[in-house]
């Protein structure tokens, strides 16, 4: 119940604009390594500890492999705890202060979240040995790290909207939503970030990112646009047809909707597709802290990024060849991916005197 | 509560307060002080750690675990000044009022039907008029969403045939009669056991002095069964401010707000939960909560003033209907019960079922077992439904053994102990189950010799058994109390100390009720959702929690298989509730 | 003038018949009493007569209205009967106060608010009750609460009082007073009662005549003191009165007159049983307390027993004889020594039944 926050950040500091001129992807694969050799006693420890407890908010369906993969390589058990965003960052400060650390890592999309451990001191720096491989705005101070790069796009129902009608760019979305009010009034979703940390982090990402987000809002509230607090009431709702289209959802979720329900699509915008990602930390007192980093390793390895990647949740690294990796990921959405990046920035919105003012422009700008 | 409160818990409610108290007599020795007073003591130390708790936090600054945490106000002045605050207060009140006048005219009049016509398949309706309370209220919302939400496949048909679909579930009006239809059986079960109860020479008496049926009805059983009405009213409202899960997932869409979703959304509106805000707002919910309760309290007191004065109670000859009168009345409860049992459970049923519907899907093509498949694949989904099936067989045994010793240290009970009992006893009726939760979770991180329990099943079950305990305590007082004072008093007299007196005497008597009561509260545990929120963890995952955890990330095609798996599982239960002959009605 | 009629009503429960065809009628100003032990089919007569039980076959006529008839398929409920019940229970709406109990049946009527008071007024006032107005029944006496039954079912002047073991639930003394001035109060208001009873003494003190039933069947109806002195079968004459029961054979028969022996003892007595009795037939007498009369000197016709006790019972002793497998209770006005004494039973006074009721 908990909204699983996605957590929100200040869009200066991307990735993307750091490094202007380069393509961040290019980048990346030009800093690539060859695979990494685990150290040898940090597998023993690990094993002798035995097992690993985990903290999340990604459902276990699409872990699964990650977690059977690690567990078969390893032999280290692995306690899995789909808490949810909140459920997670409840359950790590309060057994912090009961002294009963029981997380070894917190693993979860609420991007603000982790930070807000990290900056609290929740955490304790690792610097894995995988970090070269990965792009250097997806590892903050080499205590938390971004594990996928998911993309946030639209969905629609294929009945109501041909595939050919769907808008490509934001400013081809505007124009649509502006153009079709009839049709669409009524029936355009999004998430509520007041009710969704997800919702939130996607709105105000775009506001940083994007000049014409507050002209996409007023079309949205034009067309009476009707707000959720779960992806899962979002999806139902195009599913049946009660909605037609869905905007600022989870794309890499959505890549996984429409491959299993028929009449569901799922664009991205070719000049503009925000990602975010996954990130991981080790919690600071954890009781397996070998198993831990073991796992995180693994986690950012080839091997588990494969295994992320098959369950449906793309790479961020580019050698990955199961699913989609931040290359691959890149072309499909149309060469317009921009990665939320795992910095300080991310905590901007934790000042309640912002939130209170974006909610402020958010609902008059939605009110049609 | 909850179930499936009744008869026997209208019983029960009565006697707790009917017990003539005599100003400061002494009680009379061996009546088991000292057993009485640790029951009670442990149980008001496990209702009252968590309450305390968020009593505790409500006044302070951040987290009460927190370093930052002081003493402050500030959460209150910010409900106070909120003005989402008030506009949840008042959709609430709203809400509930509004569900009360849906379901305690309708219960009122299905209990009436059933009890004192000649109506057929009536043992058949005694069962079904019951289903709508032992589903928890997110699958009803979720299966009406299904069925007759803006593309229900009933939707779709109704417009299809007249061109608009008439109604929306997404409205507060739509709302209020989905929440008043699933709650007509908690108005069933009290006014139809008062009905029972109310002797028939009462009404013969009436018709003998030149009364017909219906003034019989009108002056007599309606003003007997008023208290009854107007207790099942005040406890519809108490439900009314708990509800959840329906406007969860119905209020969603169009921004309906109703004060356990305000508390839901504090979770997240700040970035970080606030856990003073939504303690706040749980203390505003008790505060609401403690006048209906005491109301109720007065309301049952004065009852006795209408405890009908001998009479025999068995003959009850029922009013003749006539065929018309059949056909009318039989529509009438037809309806009902397709709008709130078939209605839901066959939204669920077709969920489950396909993986696409809605407009411009055939559902026929759709049709498909992988939504089972894949749940089957995912082991913390397989452990959900082992650990749900566990808890409520197991650990519903042994809830009643602890309601049993709880009913039994307040069992004919004339000390002050029994007043703390039934204060205590409601408190937790008045918090979200979300709260309780959340609160229990602390306290199972927080005191050290409880800490190793926290990662088992057993923080789960202690949990349910206090949000359970309105309902299966009354459940089990409303049992015992049926064994006639004369049975005991002649153990006692026989030489029969009070706890050989309960041992060989009142417990082999109410064995079969404990039976049927195992089965309803299996019922209550299976369907329980919010609790375990911030309880369950890896190993301890239950079905109704994961359902809620699952919402967020959109699996809605596992979703609906655990919800008709839970659903088969809670008709499992009935069925077993009504083998063992639960005394549903009396 | 008859008020009711009751004509061969006969009700199952399930597959059990209990009543099997019941008649009688009663008059205006008199009391009927409907008496025999429970399970004997009096009360639900009595609901048949009221409407609250359907019987399957049968016919009753209230005043000049047939409220019943199986034949013709009449059933008119209770509330059109213009009949009024006492209940066992006394059944006051708990919810009403005394004068809103009383009232109801006149306001059902359309009777004017005004007279409706003044009427309550008058009864209750008759009843002694006219300071509990105001009242709730649990605020009243048991006593109490059975005349606010009784004004309840009487205030609107109905065709027939029906009452059920309206005397059961007060005790002793106050039944003896209950008992008289309902039955002044019914003959000085005209009225038809009909009173359902398992007390004897309170069917002999308040009926005109009593309907004795046994097993759904009326066994006997009379006066009380014929059904008391002239009982036609053996649970007729057990049933009422204080008895002595012995069980022997037929010795000697001419007519009515009989001898009845035993082990060690013989009596002379008289053939009640309705279809008469042969030689040597097993046989029990029946002998009322009262007609034994004891001396302890030896008298005419007295036959010789063994007294083995007196007991004392405040206004008489009780002897307790015997001779032979023959022992008898008797009355007397003292105390006697145990040993030989002479008991006179008038052959008219010793009832010889059949030794089983006859199938």
């Amino acid at each position: 119940m908990n909204g699983r926050n996605h957590g929100r950040s200040e869009m200066k500091h991307t990735a993307v604009s750091r490094l202007s001129g380069c393509s961040a992807l290019v980048c990346v694969t030009l800093a690539m390594s060859p695979a990494n050799a685990q150290d040898a006693s940090l597998i023993d420890a690990a094993k002798k500890e035995g097992t690993v407890t985990i903290y999340t908010s990604t459902d276990a369906a699409q872990a699964q492999a990650l977690l059977d993969a690690f567990t078969a390589k390893y032999g280290i058990k692995i306690a899995y705890n789909d808490v949810g965003t909140n459920g997670a960052y409840n359950q790590v400060i309060s057994e912090s202060a009961a002294g009963q650390v029981t997380a070894d890592v917190v693993w979860t999309s609420a991007m603000d979240l982790q930070m807000t451990l990290v900056k609290d001191g929740y955490a304790v720096p690792f610097k894995s040995v995988e970090a070269g491989n990965i792009p250097s705005w997806a590892n903050y101070q080499d205590t938390l790290y971004a594990t996928t790069i998911e993309p946030i796009g639209m969905i629609y129902n294929t009945t109501a909207l041909k595939e050919d009608r769907i808008p490509k760019t934001r400013a081809d979305l505007i124009k649509f939503l502006q153009e079709n009010q009839a049709e669409l009034k009524g029936k355009v979703a999004t998430f509520d970030p007041e009710k969704s940390g997800t919702g939130f982090l996607h709105h105000t990402n775009d506001a940083r990112q994007t000049s014409n987000f507050w002209d996409l809002a007023k079309a949205l509230g034009a067309d009476g646009v009707k707000t959720y607090s779960s992806s899962g009431s979002m999806k139902e709702t195009v599913v049946s047809g009660e909605n037609v289209l869905a905007i600022n959802i989870i794309g890499s979720y959505a890549l996984d909707w429409v491959k299993e329900t028929p009449n569901l699509g799922v664009a991205f915008g070719s000049d503009y597709t925000a990602a975010f990602s996954r990130l991981a930390l080790i919690s600071k007192g954890a009781p397996h802290p070998n198993a831990a980093k073991l796992f995180v390793d693994f986690t950012l390895s080839k091997e588990g990024q494969e295994a992320l990647a098959s369950g449906g949740l793309p790479s961020v690294r580019e050698d990955v060849t199961s699913g989609l990796n931040i290359k691959t990921l890149n072309e499909k959405v149309g060469g317009g991916l921009k990665p939320i990046a795992v910095d300080e920035g991310l905590l901007e919105y934790m000042d309640p005197a912002k939130r209170v003012q974006f909610f402020n422009d958010w609902k008059a700008a939605i009110a049609g | 509560m909850a179930t499936s409160h009744h008869s026997a818990a209208m019983l029960a409610d009565a006697a707790i307060v009917d017990l003539p108290v005599p100003p400061h007599t002494a009680r009379p020795a061996g009546d088991a002080p000292l057993f009485r007073n640790i029951a009670i003591g442990i149980l008001a130390l496990t209702v009252l750690a968590p309450v305390g708790l968020i009593v505790f936090q409500s006044f302070l600054s951040a987290p009460f675990f927190s370093p930052r945490a002081v003493l402050s106000l500030d959460a209150y002045a910010y409900i106070i000044n909120d003005p989402t605050f008030y506009k949840a207060l008042g959709t609430t009140t709203l809400f509930a009022f509004g569900m009360v006048a849906v379901a305690v005219p309708l219960g009122g009049l299905l209990a009436f039907l059933i009890t004192r016509t000649d109506i057929r398949f009536k043992r058949l309706l005694e069962v079904l008029v019951l289903v709508p309370m032992f589903i928890s209220s997110i699958v009803l919302a979720f299966g009406y969403t299904v069925s007759v939400g803006p593309t229900g496949f009933l939707s779709l048909a109704v417009r299809d045939l007249i061109g608009v679909v008439p109604w929306n579930i997404y409205s507060l009006a739509g709302m209020i009669a989905i929440a008043g239809l699933s709650h007509v059986p908690h108005v069933y079960l009290y006014v139809s056991s008062a009905m029972r109860n109310l002797p028939s020479d009462l009404e013969e008496a009436a018709r003998t002095v030149g009364a017909n049926i219906w003034r019989v009805s009108l002056d007599v059983t309606l003003p007997m069964v008023l208290p009854s009405l107007v207790f099942a009213a005040s406890l519809n409202v108490l439900l009314g401010f708990e509800t959840f899960g329906i406007p969860l997932v119905l209020g969603d869409p169009n921004g309906i707000m109703v004060l356990t979703t305000y508390i839901y959304k504090l979770t997240t509106l700040f970035g970080t939960p606030t856990y003073q805000l939504m303690a706040v707002v749980a203390m505003v919910l008790v505060l609401i909560t403690l006048p209906l309760v005491w109301m109720q309290r007065r309301l049952l007191r004065n009852a006795r003033r209408y405890a009908a004065l001998g009479g025999k109670g068995s003959r009850v000859s029922s009013l003749k209907l006539g065929r018309s009168g059949q056909v009318i009345a039989l529509s009438i409860i037809g309806l009902w019960l397709f709008v709130s049992v078939v209605l839901p459970i066959g939204g669920i049923t077709v969920r489950a079922f396909v993986d696409a519907w809605g407009e411009g899907v055939n559902l026929v093509e759709r049709l498909t077992f992988s939504n089972f498949y894949g749940m089957l694949q995912v082991p913390s989904l397989v452990r959900g439904m082992i650990n749900t099936v566990l808890l409520s067989v197991v650990g519903g045994a042994l809830a009643v053994g602890i309601y049993l010793l709880i009913g039994l240290a307040g069992h004919r009970n004339r000390g002050f102990s029994n007043t703390v009992l039934d204060y205590i006893v409601l408190l937790p009726r008045a918090l979200p189950g979300l709260v309780v939760g959340l609160a229990f979770f602390w306290v199972f991180l927080f005191v050290p010799i409880l800490t190793p329990l926290r990662p088992t099943l057993v923080s789960l079950f202690v949990a349910y058994v206090v949000v359970g305990l309105s309902y299966g305590l009354r459940l089990l007082q409303g049992t015992l109390i049926q064994v006639s004072p004369e049975l005991e008093e002649s153990a006692r007299t026989t030489g029969a100390t009070i706890g050989r007196t309960w041992w060989d005497v009142v417990i082999p008597i109410v064995r079969p009720g404990l039976a049927g009561a195992w089965a309803l509260i299996m019922i209550i545990f299976l369907r329980e959702y919010a609790t375990g929120v911030y309880l369950m963890g890896a190993g301890t995952e239950v079905i109704g929690s994961l359902m809620v955890s699952l919402l967020t990330t959109g699996a809605m095609n596992t979703i609906a298989a655990l919800a008709l798996i839970s659903i088969i599982l809670t008709a499992a239960g009935l069925a077993l509730a009504l083998r063992l002959g639960a005394r549903i009605h009396d | 003038m008859t008020e009711l009629i009751v004509n061969n009503v006969q009700k199952w429960l399930g597959g059990l018949q209990i009543l099997k065809g019941a008649s009688f009628t009663a008059e205006r100003g008199s009391i009927v009493a409907l008496l025999g032990a429970s399970g004997s089919g009096k009360t639900t007569l009595l609901r048949c007569i009221a409407g609250l039980e359907q019987p399957e076959i049968g016919r009753i006529v209230i005043g000049d209205k047939t409220v019943l008839d199986g034949e013709r398929k009449i059933g008119l409920p209770p509330e059109q009967r213009n009949i009024g019940l006492v209940f066992q229970s006394y059944a006051l709406w708990p919810h009403r106060n005394v004068r809103d109990n009383v009232g109801y049946g006149l306001k059902l009527r359309g009777v004017p608010q005004a007279e409706i008071a003044s009427r309550v007024q008058a009864i209750l006032d008759r009843l002694g009750l006219g300071h509990l107005a105001e009242r709730y029944p649990s605020q009243l006496s048991g006593g109490q609460q059975q005349r606010v039954a009784i004004c309840r079912a009487l205030v609107y002047e109905p065709r027939v009082l029906l009452l059920d073991e309206p005397l059961s639930n007060l005790d002793a003394k106050l039944r003896e007073e209950a008992r008289y001035w309902i039955r002044k109060l019914i003959l000085d208001l005209e009225i038809c009662a009909i009173l359902v009873t398992h007390d004897q003494s309170e069917a002999l003190a308040a009926a005109d005549n009593i309907l004795l039933l046994q097993d759904g069947r009326i066994v006997q109806q009379g006066t009380p003191q014929d059904i008391y002195s002239n009982p036609n079968s053996f649970y007729s004459a057990d049933f009422l009165g204080a008895n002595n029961i012995v069980k022997g054979r037929i010795q000697k028969r001419s007519g009515r007159s009989t001898v009845i022996a035993g082990n060690g003892w013989s009596l002379n007595g008289t053939v009640r049983e309705a279809n008469g009795l042969g030689d040597s037939d097993e046989a029990r007498a029946v002998i009322r307390v009262e007609q034994i009369s004891v001396s302890d000197s030896p008298a005419p016709e007295g036959i010789e027993m063994h007294l083995d006790d007196s007991i004392y019972l405040g206004d008489k002793w009780e002897y307790r004889l015997r001779r032979g497998d023959f022992a008898a209770k008797a009355h007397g006005p003292r105390q006697m020594p145990s040993g030989k004494v002479w008991a006179r039973i008038p052959a008219e006074s010793v009832w010889v039944f059949a030794a089983a009721a006859p199938k």
